[in-house]
């Protein structure tokens, strides 16, 4: 066991599959050995058996927290806001063993990723965000990011996957403690993202200061943030580059998965 | 028995193709199928109703909703400033501006105090939760709707009633730092309704000594809700409310005859049958409308039987009222409807059967009635059923266990 892992271990114990930080009491994912990836996820938790995570595994240790309110999560009282995420995933990544660890944020953990990244550098060695949320490019009357709140779900279905009917979920099939999972992930990201919608006015100001490699990847198909937002995005993090996942929309990490890995490994030489 | 009578001033008029190809009959119905000129006898017929309820001792009652064509009330306070002005003796109820919608509860305040001036203290404040579609039009945050109610409602009335100069308010949803309304309300303390229909808002009620009123909820729901606000208050050492504390909102309609009001009545449906169309993102998507094992359900196709853990969904109770009949109605204790005989007995049996309440707030209009109906079912009320409904003695109701 290297230092890493021995670390890791450590950190996580008693329970394999929670993990303590300022007292919140968070659900994690945890697989594989090697250097540290966190995984941030976006509107929902991934599952720990998710195609993507085994994939990340294979090369590396993969930590996927559910964000507080999220999957089997708590939430505090009154913690609610993106503040308070982005002052935990801190907390959390300052606990880890490792000196710096790589960060992949996803739609709205990608939001999460870059205030990380913007504010705390010096605990990450490499930043992936895939189609991620958070800033206000278009003009006051233009939205960038869907509001999946306020829009027909049929048409959030068709806007976020590239092939709605092979890779959108099928509710009817999912257990009931599945979707009280869903209803209570929409529930926590409705209260972190309602206002300003999923985005931080003050954020794009700051990316300036992320100064480690980043990697911006972008579905092709994505309807609920388009890929030109995407670009934009990489071009005020100095020195990012851009790429897009050809057969995925908003969630490439469920649609395309091997496709989105590859990059990602090879944006990390490993 | 005290008798409010109110008409949210409905919009029927779109045409019934445009309504069903719409989701939703709120929110995102272009409001240029509302036709202003139309609008604007909508609001003369229904102020004009209101002052003949003046003039026949009813009280009046003005509510708020947004975006549909359920209501184009979506301004309380000024239509409860028309009101305070054009009105002579009725008190005049709230019922209300939805705070958990308004940015500044302070504004609000002094809207309130505006009012009671006016209307040389009349006014009673009353307090609606919002929530489905008026999320979305008001751009307010769903899941922390309850939170927001009830902190308006202390800021509101802490305004309200402090006169010695700012006071500071530095709450979790709502800050104000300089708080000193002019002008202060002519009334010294007004009284405070809020119109609910889940226990465990009840609760909260009860222990605020608030007028509680459950509309449309029918006499097992009532009860309940009741029993929920008593229960508190004895839990938490307070006195028990006296009768006055309690009201019911249910359609009204009196006629000539039997079949008049019958007729007449069946018209105020069209607030359940055509006015609650939702779509799904605006209700039973909608984060925070459900705790998530109820809420999860709502995402299947083809929903699963028998899920309710006991107490009805809003969404679930709006499903049902929507294909509602008038027998339905009438025999779920939601439509009051008849000759001036029969209207008594029914809101006297309901009025039993919920061990008394002080209070009945009428929807005496909506839809398709029409002016001269709405008048003529005011009148009859106002001559033949409301003296004795003032002659009901209210019974003490015993103490319920909660269920």
């Amino acid at each position: 066991m290297n230092r890493q892992e021995a670390g890791m271990t450590q950190a996580l114990l008693p329970r394999a599959d929670r993990l303590t930080v300022c007292d919140v009491d968070l659900e994690v994912v945890r697989r594989g050995s090697g250097r540290v990836i966190v995984f941030l996820h976006g509107f929902h938790t991934l599952d720990p058996n998710a195609r993507f995570l085994e994939l990340l595994s294979r090369r590396a240790a993969v930590l996927a927290p559910s964000h507080p309110g999220f999957g089997a999560s708590a939430r505090p009282d009154g913690f609610e806001t993106v503040y308070d995420l982005v002052h935990l995933y801190r907390a959390f990544l300052d606990g880890l063993p490792d000196d710096k660890v790589t960060l992949i944020g996803a739609s709205f953990g990608g939001w999460l990723a870059a205030e990380i990244a913007a504010s705390c550098p010096h605990r990450l060695d490499r930043l992936v965000l895939v189609d991620a949320l958070g800033i206000k490019l278009g003009d006051r009357e233009t939205p960038d990011i869907l509001d999946v709140f306020n829009t027909h779900p049929d048409t959030v279905r068709r806007l976020s996957w590239h092939d709605p009917r092979r890779s959108a979920p099928d509710f009817d099939a999912l257990s009931d403690e599945a979707l009280t999972r869903h209803a209570r992930n929409w529930e926590a990201l409705c209260l972190y993202g309602w206002e300003p919608y999923m985005y931080n006015p003050r954020l794009t100001r700051w990316l300036g200061r992320i100064e480690i490699p980043t990697l911006v990847l972008w579905g092709e198909s994505d309807g609920v943030v388009k890929p030109a937002y995407g670009r934009a995005y990489a071009s005020l993090i100095p020195g990012a580059r851009f790429a897009l996942i050809d057969g995925a929309g908003h969630h490439p990490e469920l649609e395309r998965p091997d496709a989105l890995a590859d990059r990602v490994f090879e944006f990390l030489g490993c | 028995m005290d008798a409010w009578w109110m008409c949210e001033v409905p919009y029927p008029q779109v045409p019934q193709a445009v309504l069903d190809a719409a989701d939703s009959v709120r929110a995102s119905l272009p409001n240029r199928y509302c036709d202003p000129r139309v609008a604007a006898d909508l609001f003369e017929e229904v102020i004009d109703e209101y002052l003949l309820c003046d003039e026949l001792g009813l009280n009046v009652c003005a509510t708020e909703h947004h975006a549909g064509i359920n209501s184009l009330v979506g301004s309380n306070p000024m239509l409860v400033g028309i009101l305070a002005r054009q009105t002579r003796k009725a008190r005049i109820l709230s019922l209300g501006t939805l705070v958990s919608l308004r940015r500044e509860p302070v504004r609000v305040a002094e809207e309130y105090a505006t009012a009671d001036v006016i209307s040389r203290g009349r006014l009673e404040l009353g307090f609606v939760k919002s929530g489905g579609t008026e999320m979305a039009s008001a751009n307010a945050n769903p899941v922390n709707n309850i939170e927001r109610y009830w902190e308006a409602i202390d800021l509101i009335g802490k305004a309200l009633t402090r006169h010695d100069g700012p006071f500071s308010w530095e709450g979790k949803h709502f800050t104000h730092r300089h708080v000193n309304i002019w002008p202060r309300p002519w009334q010294e303390r007004l009284r405070m309704w809020a119109a609910t229909g889940d226990p465990h808002t009840a609760v909260e009620v009860g222990r605020r000594g608030m007028v509680h009123t459950l509309v449309l909820r029918g006499p097992e729901g009532t009860r309940r809700a009741y029993a929920a606000y008593r229960n508190a208050r004895s839990e938490a050492g307070l006195p028990p409310a006296p009768i006055d504390n309690f009201a019911y909102s249910a359609f009204v309609c009196v006629g000539d005859t039997e079949e008049e009001g019958l007729r007449a009545g069946g018209k105020l449906l069209w607030f359940l049958n055509t006015s609650l169309k939702s779509a799904p993102q605006y209700a039973q998507l909608l984060p925070g409308t459900a705790p998530p094992p109820i809420a999860g359900q709502a995402w299947r196709t083809r929903p699963k039987a028998g899920s309710g853990g006991g107490v009805a969904s809003a969404q679930e109770n709006a499903r049902k009222l929507m294909s509602t009949t008038v027998e339905q109605a009438m025999a779920q204790g939601i439509l009051f409807a008849g000759n001036p005989d029969s209207v008594f007995a029914q809101i006297k049996q309901f009025h039993d059967d919920v061990g008394g309440f002080g209070h009945l707030t009428m929807i005496g209009r909506t839809g398709f009635m029409t002016h001269a109906e709405s008048e003529k079912s005011i009148r009859l009320f106002g001559k033949e059923v409301l003296p004795r409904l003032r002659e009901i003695e209210p019974a003490t109701a015993p103490l319920e266990p909660a269920r």
